[in-house]
């Protein structure tokens, strides 16, 4: 009944490809029908247009320009000044350090969240039906808590004078008493990868988990018989019929994590240090801040183009799935 | 989900394995609900006992007090009416607008349909801190062309905004939906003798019903959990209730305790609807606007 | 009062002129506060931050009071939280629809003087101009004229543990530098039971304080140079104090490196503390809160510390002054009415109500008459005669929101950087950031 992209794509994309001869009937219909699409899609194009397209074409003028707060006071038009934001993004260790930083968060947050949430996926078909309840319900309420609570619920605990976390290791006989987790960019990372993976894991781990059912039993139940190994099962069965569902989750994540904003902005008290940068809140930080909104436009210019790929590659995924139909 | 699992692989699996998978996942449920739970914990201890050196893993002192004191809060009830309005009326015009969206991708082939399609998947991508400024400037010359309160002192403007971060994925979603119904119930209908409109409006609308329930959730939890822009846009009696949570400090720091209660009743509309649509929930999973 | 500070406005000269004439209206020369300005019908919007609304909100009422039945117009009184305020205030004044009054604190003035946010008022218009303290109008003059009105102030002092003074034998609060180690060392010994103890509890980031060690010692953060500005955080001066701050917090605080002053108070509330450094209203918030945090007027909890502090100047060591600015938007379509508002609020009765509220009052020749009034602020009205703020330039909130002090001193003290190292890489980005074209 529920159209399910994830569930539909693992089950057929190994398969047959899709039946072609709905949609080349779909096309013989008249000119009145192509009327009536581009009627209905208007409000939607229209919307699109207005605050999507104009504020994006905005923002890469604004990218140009050299635009401070007396320009924003006065309204008149910034300086046009080429390429000179990109040339000082491009030419600044800082903005490089930045992009490094965000980088390397991304490939071991995603590795990390993918990894995690794969086991629990698969974990979760070995484990008695109660025990299943119980992680389901555990990871619906970290999935349900808005980002934000979550990032103040790990502010809150990992806290140097009030913290569990340091009462605890205490506790254990570790001397933690007044620790800050911050004071090392190696920990502090850590904290913030930990929140972003422990957040990430439910949709990963359910969506899998989803994915999974789509695996036939029989299929690998021939193959223990045959003496197959759990790993070669793993390997050779489930994978390849899970890979679709995987890419797309895992360019998901690559995207969100990219992103990063909420986390490192809220565990850092809203002015992360220049090690806790992000390329999201060193743009905001940037034109917000330090309203220079010209340079943050032109950094939040380069995050898309540096995104470019992913992004191509993620349309493209999904649209297989939407000519499917 | 659980139905699907009933059939359990038997081969190959020693008791001892289970035993460690279950020990595993008992752990795993723990560790992800801690957080969680020490939201919980803090929100019903008395300030005291938030701020002590040594944490108490059950409040001692059981208190509702941090509840009332963050309802209590001037700008709090106001801030989650803001939310719920503009929340419902985003939602509901990103439904209206994106069911006919959807329709004509799911229903129609048509010159520029890819193209469409396209838009609407890149749209998802765009950072949209990035485009604060332009929108706020875009608005405020609006405000001044028209003469309707846009920002400031109106929510119309963030409601706008976030009609426009909900559109791609509502239309998105429901295309899934309404591919999923049978075309041949559309022709059958038309042979009856309906018009395409009543095809429309009597088959499609309804069979996408679960789907439309599915969508406004997630636009919801969208809407709700959203604070940046609002935040940006508006005076401080017009801000939503995670705005709120941001920025609620008191001249005596973060108050822990007020700030966790809030963070509850935040959370528990969302944890509600998450609940409450749990067997839809991998439902367009992977349309990438759903993010807790 | 926290976050913001000291700022004054020496700009240039010529790029003053340009900035002035950016909002538009500047041309038309001083508002005036005095005139006689029919104001029925007319309602100006005023943003205040929350520390009016939660420590003095009577002296705005009776101040706007006053206002209308001198003007007829009325007045509308928003709060604002410091956490983002800029961001709202950058916003908001794009637009049109801008509020008439606005306060900032006095680091974060200059920027919008300079950007052309603020009109020119008429500084003797205003009661006790002759008098301001300058740590706060600095920001607010240059070339003679005026964009803003000091409002408030904040001195620093320590604020210290009587009983524990006591117990480790110490007779009254140090009179000199050497005195102030020699007790951290007594309370060091006598609480080496407890491990969160710390005889001066000294968070990493808090930059005010560092700098007024640096301070104390001849140091400067940054001058003025021709035309750039010049880092002067690795002067030999500055070095030395940097270092007597460092070696200071390493041997006698606890406290986490990465934060700032903003919870201090809480936490020395805790037990743990013999000393700290803080606004003099940080005492009352160490030794009562509020049974309701978010209600002003639920009544005040002893904590663990209740009647066990006092308050003094932090011997050789001079405050920060940390405090408030009025303005008057450039874009505002009430200004008379605005500036008159702002005469109401700043005049010797609105300064007396502060005094009752702990806060300084914006006048040098009010400061006795306060020590005397409210013995609660005597040791900060003594600290605020031998103050300093941070350098008058333009960029400084820049500085500030790029967190290059706070970064530089968590560097030290986490032993990444040595006070010299430390204090090269903070000229350098100070003077990148201050000479920003």
């Amino acid at each position: 009944m529920h159209a399910v992209d994830s569930r539909q794509t693992p089950a057929e994309a190994p398969q047959a490809p899709p039946p072609r001869h709905v949609s080349r009937r779909v096309r013989i219909r008249s000119q009145r029908d192509s009327r009536v699409a581009w009627l209905l899609s208007l409000p939607t194009l229209v919307i699109l247009i207005a605050m999507l397209a104009y504020p994006l074409y905005r923002m890469i003028v604004l990218s140009f320009q050299n635009m401070r707060l007396r320009e924003l006071f006065s309204g008149a038009t910034p300086p046009w000044v080429g390429f000179d934001q990109y040339t000082k993004a491009l030419t600044d260790g800082v903005f490089w350090g930045v992009v490094g930083r965000t980088a390397a968060f991304t490939v071991v947050s995603v590795t990390l969240s993918v990894l995690v949430g794969l086991g629990i996926a698969l974990l979760m078909r070995r484990v008695h039906a109660k025990v299943r309840i119980f992680m389901m319900v555990a990871m619906m309420f970290v999935w349900a808590l808005p980002q934000l609570v979550a990032a103040q619920s790990f502010r809150w605990i990992t806290d140097s004078d009030f913290g569990v976390l340091n009462y605890v290791l205490t506790e254990l006989g570790f001397d933690y008493a007044t620790h800050s987790w911050f004071v090392n960019p190696w920990e502090g990372w850590a904290v913030i990868t930990t929140l972003v993976v422990w957040a990430g894991i439910p949709f990963l781990a359910i969506s899998l988990s989803a994915g999974l059912t789509q695996v036939p039993k029989e299929l690998l139940e021939a193959a223990t018989v045959d003496g197959a190994s759990p790993w070669q099962a793993l390997r050779n069965i489930t994978l390849p019929i899970l890979k679709p569902l995987l890419m797309i989750v895992t360019t998901l994540s690559v995207i969100w994590n990219f992103g990063l904003f909420t986390q490192n902005w809220a565990l850092r008290d809203g002015h992360p240090e220049p090690v806790y940068q992000t390329l999201a809140t060193f743009s905001y930080t940037q034109a917000f801040g330090r309203s220079n909104y010209s340079y943050g436009s032109a950094i939040a210019v380069i995050t898309v183009l540096l995104m470019l790929g992913v992004m191509i590659f993620y349309i493209r995924q999904m649209f297989k799935i939407g000519e499917v139909d | 989900m659980a139905k699907h699992d009933e059939g359990v692989i038997t081969v190959g699996r020693s008791r001892a394995g289970t035993f460690f998978a279950n020990g595993t996942g008992i752990l795993f449920g723990l560790v992800m609900i801690f957080p969680v739970y020490w939201v919980l914990n803090t929100a019903f201890k008395p300030d005291s006992e938030v701020r002590s050196f040594t944490p108490t893993f059950f409040p001692n002192d059981f208190t509702l007090d941090n509840f009332k004191s963050a309802l209590g809060e001037e700008l709090f009830i106001p801030s989650m009416i803001n939310g719920l309005i503009i929340t419902a009326m985003s939602v509901a015009a990103a439904l209206v607008v994106g069911f006919l969206g959807a329709l004509a991708i799911a229903r129609f082939s048509f010159y520029g349909r890819k193209a469409i399609i396209m838009v609407i998947l890149a749209v998802q991508l765009v950072p949209f801190l990035a485009l604060l400024i332009p929108l706020f400037l875009m608005l405020q010359q609006a405000e001044e062309g028209t003469g309707i309160n846009l920002i400031g002192d109106s929510l119309l403007g963030v409601t706008l905004i976030y009609v426009v971060l909900l559109l791609p994925y509502t239309v998105w979603t429901l295309r899934g939906f309404i591919s999923g119904i049978p075309r041949e119930l559309d022709e059958a209908a038309m042979i009856d003798g309906c018009t395409r409109f009543q095809v429309f409006w009597r088959i499609i609308l309804p069979l996408t019903g679960p789907g439309l329930v599915a969508t406004s959730v997630y636009g919801f939890i969208q809407a709700w959990n959203e604070f940046i822009i609002i935040n940006t846009m508006n005076d401080p009696k017009h801000q939503n209730l995670m705005a709120w949570l941001l920025y609620n400090q008191t001249e005596r720091g973060t108050a822990w305790g007020p700030l966790m209660a809030g963070a509850i009743i935040t959370s528990i509309p969302v944890v509600v609807f998450f609940l409450l649509i749990q067997r839809n929930i991998a439902t367009g999973l992977t349309a990438g606007a759903v993010k807790g | 009062m926290k976050r913001k500070i000291a700022l004054a406005a020496a700009v240039a000269a010529s790029m003053l002129g340009v900035a002035a004439c950016g909002g538009g209206s500047s041309d038309d020369g001083a508002t005036s506060a005095t005139g006689k300005v029919d104001g029925a019908g007319k309602t100006i919007k005023v943003w205040l931050m929350v520390d009016a609304e939660s420590a003095w909100k009577g002296v705005v009422d009776d101040a706007s009071a006053r206002f209308e039945a001198a003007t007829g117009a009325k007045v509308n009184v928003e709060y604002q939280q410091w956490a983002n305020h800029l961001t709202k205030l950058d916003a908001t004044l794009a637009g049109s629809d801008v509020p008439d009054v606005v306060e900032l604190g006095n680091t974060e003035f200059s920027k919008y003087v300079f950007s052309g946010g603020f009109a020119e008022l008429n500084k003797g218009d205003f009661e006790n101009s002759g008098t301001w303290l300058s740590g706060l109008s600095g920001a607010c003059e240059s070339e003679g004229k005026v964009y803003c009105v000091p409002y408030y102030a904040g001195a620093r002092v320590m604020i210290y543990r009587t009983d524990l003074f006591q117990k480790a034998g110490i007779a009254e609060a140090p009179k000199t530098y050497a005195d102030l180690l020699a007790a951290a060392d007594k309370l060091q010994a006598g609480n080496a039971a407890d491990k969160k103890f710390s005889a001066v509890y000294m968070p990493g980031q808090y930059w005010y304080a560092a700098m007024s060690w640096v301070k104390s010692t001849g140091g400067e953060i940054a001058k003025k140079d021709g035309d750039k500005w010049v880092g002067q955080l690795s002067s030999p001066q500055s070095v030395e104090g940097l270092q007597k701050w460092v070696d200071l917090t390493k041997k006698y605080s606890k406290a986490d490196v990465t934060k700032n002053e903003n919870e201090q108070a809480g936490i020395f509330s805790q037990g743990s503390g013999g000393i700290f450094y803080g606004n003099a209203w940080e005492q009352g918030v160490a030794e009562e809160v509020r049974k309701d945090p978010n209600d002003p007027n639920s009544p005040l909890v002893p904590t663990k510390v209740k009647g066990k502090l006092a308050a003094a100047p932090l011997p050789e060591i001079p405050s920060f002054l940390g405090g408030s600015n009025l303005g008057v938007t450039a874009k505002s379509g009430n200004k008379e009415l605005a500036a008159q508002w702002v005469k109401y609020f700043t005049d010797s009765k609105s300064m007396e109500g502060l005094v009752k509220a702990s806060a300084l009052p914006n006048s040098t020749a009010l400061l006795d008459k306060a020590a005397a009034d409210n013995p609660k602020i005597a040791p900060a009205a003594l600290s605020a005669k031998n103050s300093w703020f941070p350098p008058n330039a333009e960029k400084w909130a820049d500085v500030e929101k790029a967190s290059i002090l706070q970064t530089m001193l968590t560097d030290i003290l986490t032993g990444k950087k040595t006070v010299a190292d430390g204090a090269k890489w903070a000229d350098e980005q100070i003077a990148a950031t201050l000479n920003e074209a």
